[in-house]
């Protein structure tokens, strides 16, 4: 039924957004169009002659005569205004056309030619663009002497630099590829090669450059102008109007705002329609899919796996952690929220590893972080408890939660050249949990983070606690990830997939860490892997998950040697070192579905090979004693498998 | 540090080479001949020749550009054509001013633009980011000048807080100078601010999805500890190159806000020595705005290394 509202919602959304972009599309491209009319027409549509003095009614405020006012000499500012528009598009053109024609040739012919030119020509660039650019232009046009067209060459000699440098960075990359290509042993030329290849790579780049350098040019202008170093008066520029209006501001505070506004506006405009093409540009024609509406209500799940959800599999009074009935739902782009975890039930006791296995996209890593309460803003958990040493995290208050994770519950991430920090040394990351989550000094912190260094299996820890990142090989990073995840000796550490970034012979002296790390500390483990091989080396007890939910849940002997649930058997079978028949390496057909698209009875049922229609198509609780398992055909498969 | 310091001192050593040579013989190329200038029309064949020997004109461009390089060097950047003061001098006694504006407007617009680029960045598509970004957009529309005017007509004229023109030096009194630079640094720092707001929140929309920001909250790290401490550091870096530009900017934005506040700074002296075509003060303005944008680099490659260890050399 979700189906309707959720599918509704979307078109009329993206619309919506569509809608926003094209207006501000719209809208500027109407104002440059106007500011071309009337930059063309401005002799036909003007009120007044822009230049015709009235001492008489000058500085006047806006009337039905000027609808404007007039400037100290009686000017009519609207008219002044329209003539403006001329100067303004006269400027952006010239500016923008000679900082392209100086700067793209130059670029291109320093590229193709390297060497003693790229040098000189770059170190200049490299000057020219250590001086303030306005201070280029005061420069150039000392030599050149003021006016509209004079700046507007000194305007365009410092934009050609970004032209230059951005026609030789494309040049120097086309090159590479043509001589990777090696297209020169066809017999063309070098720089015919070049040039047809720099085409259509220069263009995209070109026509974001020109949209900022108008923008860029246009204030200049203005600002030249305003300090009589541009358009000279009695001509018509905004910069100078502003330049008239600043001197009588305490007289005629009007004089500033339509000059300016139009300055603002005319900017605005290209600013804007230069962000839309640099998206369109730089983003091509990406279009996410959208998840489909969900099949089934989790709620109805949820309430007919009851019966599995209070199954087995707990250890009693040493259980660190209980997860109950968990469903987290996603939050698309649209906005309509579809389930990624349904009806999670586990627990891990004392010592215990239980492993979470399964493809990935079936919601292994997120029940970690849904564990945690760190989903992030687009993922929520909707119901079901999460307890840890007797509390229930999900009633927690923020402050509180924030307090149990890495005092309670630690995590170990994937890959551990990112999940530390780069910009500060391994040993204050692990000092800083110590100081802020134990209270511990300075010194003291220093030296406990060390000793954890020195425990994790890292030799010279004193030195290498003083070590960034980035100087650590991954399987030293981890142990550093490790140390400091058992920092403040957490009942709980959830592991996800510590070792599959890591070398095949590191993977082995981790997995040994943690076994080790585990006898000296107690902990319970969550260990999620994709791996099999991994999770049967390490793990007590194995939850095997598909599509969000948990499909199969046994001791790990009992899960390798008798599988009940036949994803878990499509798991073993493609797992090379169980594969006797040694080619073709069996695999299971097709992929996880994506939460929303998943089947509406059984989630595996449009992969699987006992499929029954009928049987597999209502719910499937999670059923058994002692092991779980979530499939309704798992006796006759068992019978089948025996035979 | 320190030798990645002294690495990037050696490294700008051709760059201000190279920024002399241009800078003397761009002016050299001026049309005007100085010695007219000086003499003016009524000037004599003997006094014209005087004075050319004075200024060393009749020698060698090359010979003239070492002879003028050694004593800038020496801090000795010639005399103005006109009257006669010392070019270093000039500069120095305007210099305080433009520093002022320049440095308050930096402050303005780190202050604004990292506030406002991490506020967005944190709630991406939130009211707060869509008022940011808008404000963003419109800021690097809005000619400084202008808005220097807007804001004197406002708090100057109209509700006279804060005086229309004129500079206080800080050392006459620390109160009035604030008044006085205030206003200016406004409208000089917004445009910068904006563009500062977005490199900001596109870096630390990044930063925040990186594991290291997960892992340090699953770590149980303050939320607040883990956005200003652990993302910030990571997000200025790419913020610390825009920030070097942005300064630049402000230094020549500052030469035409000080016309909108009738402030004598390095602006107004620029202005008269290209009216008056005077060589030396536009050689002497050039090279000192140059000294400030290196020595802005060098404190930019400094913060630089000391946000990110993997720039610096081992």
């Amino acid at each position: 039924m979700s189906a309707g509202p959720a599918t509704a919602t979307a078109p009329r959304r993206a619309r919506r957004r569509f809608g926003l972009a094209s207006l501000i599309t719209g809208v500027a491209t109407a104002v440059l169009l106007a500011l071309a009319f009337f930059a063309i027409f401005a002799d036909w549509v003007v009120p007044y002659d822009p230049l015709k003095q009235n001492l008489i009614q000058a500085l006047q405020g806006p009337s039905a005569a000027h609808w404007l006012g007039t400037d100290d000499l009686g000017r009519d500012v609207l008219s002044r205004l329209i003539y403006g528009c001329r100067i303004a598009v006269i400027a952006a053109a010239e500016g923008t056309s000679i900082a392209i024609l100086l700067g793209v040739p130059l670029g291109l012919f320093i590229g193709y030619r390297g060497g003693w030119w790229d040098w000189v020509v770059m170190r200049v660039v490299e000057a020219v663009v250590s001086i303030p650019g306005i201070m280029v232009a005061i420069v150039i046009i000392a030599l050149l002497g003021a006016g509209l067209h004079r700046a507007m060459i000194a305007l365009g000699i410092l934009f050609s630099t970004s032209f230059l440098r951005l026609a030789r960075g494309v040049v120097l990359a086309e090159r590479e590829e043509v001589y990777v290509r090696s297209a020169r042993v066809v017999g063309a030329s070098d720089g015919r090669i070049l040039l047809r290849h720099i085409f259509p790579n220069i263009a995209p780049p070109l026509i974001v450059q020109v949209t900022l350098t108008v923008g860029a040019v246009l204030l200049a202008e203005a600002g030249l102008s305003f300090i009589g170093l541009g358009v000279q008066p009695p001509q018509a520029s905004w910069g100078t109007m502003l330049n008239t209006a600043a001197a009588f501001m305490d007289l005629n505070w009007f004089l500033a705002i339509p000059p300016g506004i139009a300055i603002i506006v005319t900017v605005l405009s290209v600013n804007l329609l230069g962000d839309v093409l640099r998206d369109s540009i730089g983003r091509g024609i990406a279009v996410t899919a959208r998840p489909q509406a969900p099949a089934a209500q989790p709620a109805a799940a949820g309430a007919v796996s009851v019966a599995g959800g209070a199954a087995p599999c707990t250890h009693g009074k040493d259980e660190v952690l209980r997860v109950e009935g968990l469903h987290v739902m996603v939050s698309g782009r649209d906005g309509a929220e579809v389930p990624v975890i349904t009806d999670l039930s586990l627990g891990i006791a004392r010592g215990e590893t239980l492993g979470l296995v399964g493809e990935s996209g079936s919601g292994k890593t997120l029940t970690g972080l849904a564990i945690l309460g760190l989903t992030g803003a687009t993922v929520r958990t909707a119901s079901g408890s999460i307890v840890l040493n007797g509390r229930d995290l999900r009633r927690l208050p923020p402050r509180q939660l924030e307090k149990v994770r890495g005092n309670e519950v630690a995590m170990v991430f994937q890959d551990p050249t990112t999940s530390l920090n780069p910009a500060f040394t391994v040993g204050s990351q692990i000092a800083e949990v110590l100081r802020t989550k134990l209270g511990l000094g300075a010194k003291p912190a220093w030296e406990r983070a060390v000793e954890l260094i020195d425990r994790v299996g890292i030799p010279r820890p004193a030195e290498r606690a003083r070590a960034y990142p980035h100087e650590l090989s991954g399987g030293m990073a981890q142990r550093i990830a490790i140390a400091r995840a058992l920092s403040c000796n957490p009942s709980l550490l959830i592991a996800d997939e510590p070792t599959t970034a890591l070398d095949v012979t590191v993977q082995q002296e981790i997995l040994d860490l943690f076994r080790d790390l585990q006898d000296e500390f107690g902990m319970a483990i969550l260990f999620v892997t994709h791996d099999l091989a991994v999770a049967a080396d390490i793990c007590d007890r194995i939850s095997v998950m598909y599509a969000g939910e948990m499909v199969e849940m046994a001791g790990v002997n009992a899960l390798f040697s008798d599988p009940r649930h036949p994803y878990t058997r499509g798991l073993l079978s493609a797992m090379p070192h169980s594969a006797d028949r040694t080619p073709p390496l069996p695999t299971i057909r097709g992929n996880v579905p994506r939460p929303g698209s998943w089947p509406a009875g059984c989630r595996f049922s449009n992969r699987c090979d006992f499929y029954r229609p009928g049987a597999c198509d209502r719910l499937v609780p999670l059923t058994g004693s002692g092991r779980l398992v979530r499939c309704v055909r798992a006796g006759e498969i068992e019978l089948r498998a025996a035979s | 540090m320190l030798r990645l310091i002294l690495q990037r001192l050696l490294a700008l050593v051709p760059l201000l080479f190279i920024v002399s040579v241009l800078t003397f013989s761009f002016t050299s190329l001026l049309p005007s001949d100085p010695v007219d200038l000086i003499i003016g029309d009524n000037g004599t064949q003997e006094q014209y020749e005087l004075v050319r020997e004075r200024l060393g004109m009749n020698q060698p461009v090359v010979v003239r550009y070492f002879q003028w390089l050694g004593k800038a060097v020496q801090g000795d950047l010639g005399t103005s054509f006109f009257n006669s003061v010392s070019v270093m001098g000039a500069v120095m006694q305007r210099l305080p001013v433009t520093l002022s504006l320049t440095a308050m407007s930096a402050l303005i617009a780190i202050l604004i633009g990292v506030a406002a680029g991490v506020a967005a960045a944190l709630r991406p598509q939130s009211w707060v980011d869509r008022f940011a970004t808008l404000g963003a957009t419109f800021g690097q529309a809005v000619p400084n000048f202008w808005f220097g005017l807007i804001l004197v007509a406002i708090f100057a004229v109209n509700l006279r807080w804060f005086p229309a023109t004129g500079f206080t030096p800080i050392t006459q009194s620390p109160w009035e100078w604030l008044r006085s630079v205030i206003l200016p640094s406004i409208a000089l720092g917004t445009a910068s601010s904006a563009a500062i707001a977005r490199q900001v929140r596109s870096a630390m929309v990044g930063v925040l999805q990186q594991d290291y920001i997960r892992a340090a909250r699953a770590q149980g790290l303050s939320a607040r500890r883990v956005i200003f401490k652990h993302a910030l550091t990571n997000a200025m870096v790419p913020v610390v190159a825009v920030l070097s530009f942005q300064i630049t900017v402000l230094l020549g934005g500052a030469l035409i806000v000080e016309q909108v506040f009738a402030i004598n700074g390095l602006g107004t002296l620029a202005i008269g020595a290209v009216r008056q075509q005077d060589i030396p003060m536009l050689q002497g303005l050039v090279l000192v705005m140059v000294g400030l944008v290196v020595v802005v680099q060098l404190a930019t490659d400094v913060v630089y290394g000391l946000l990110n260890p993997k720039a610096r050399p081992s």
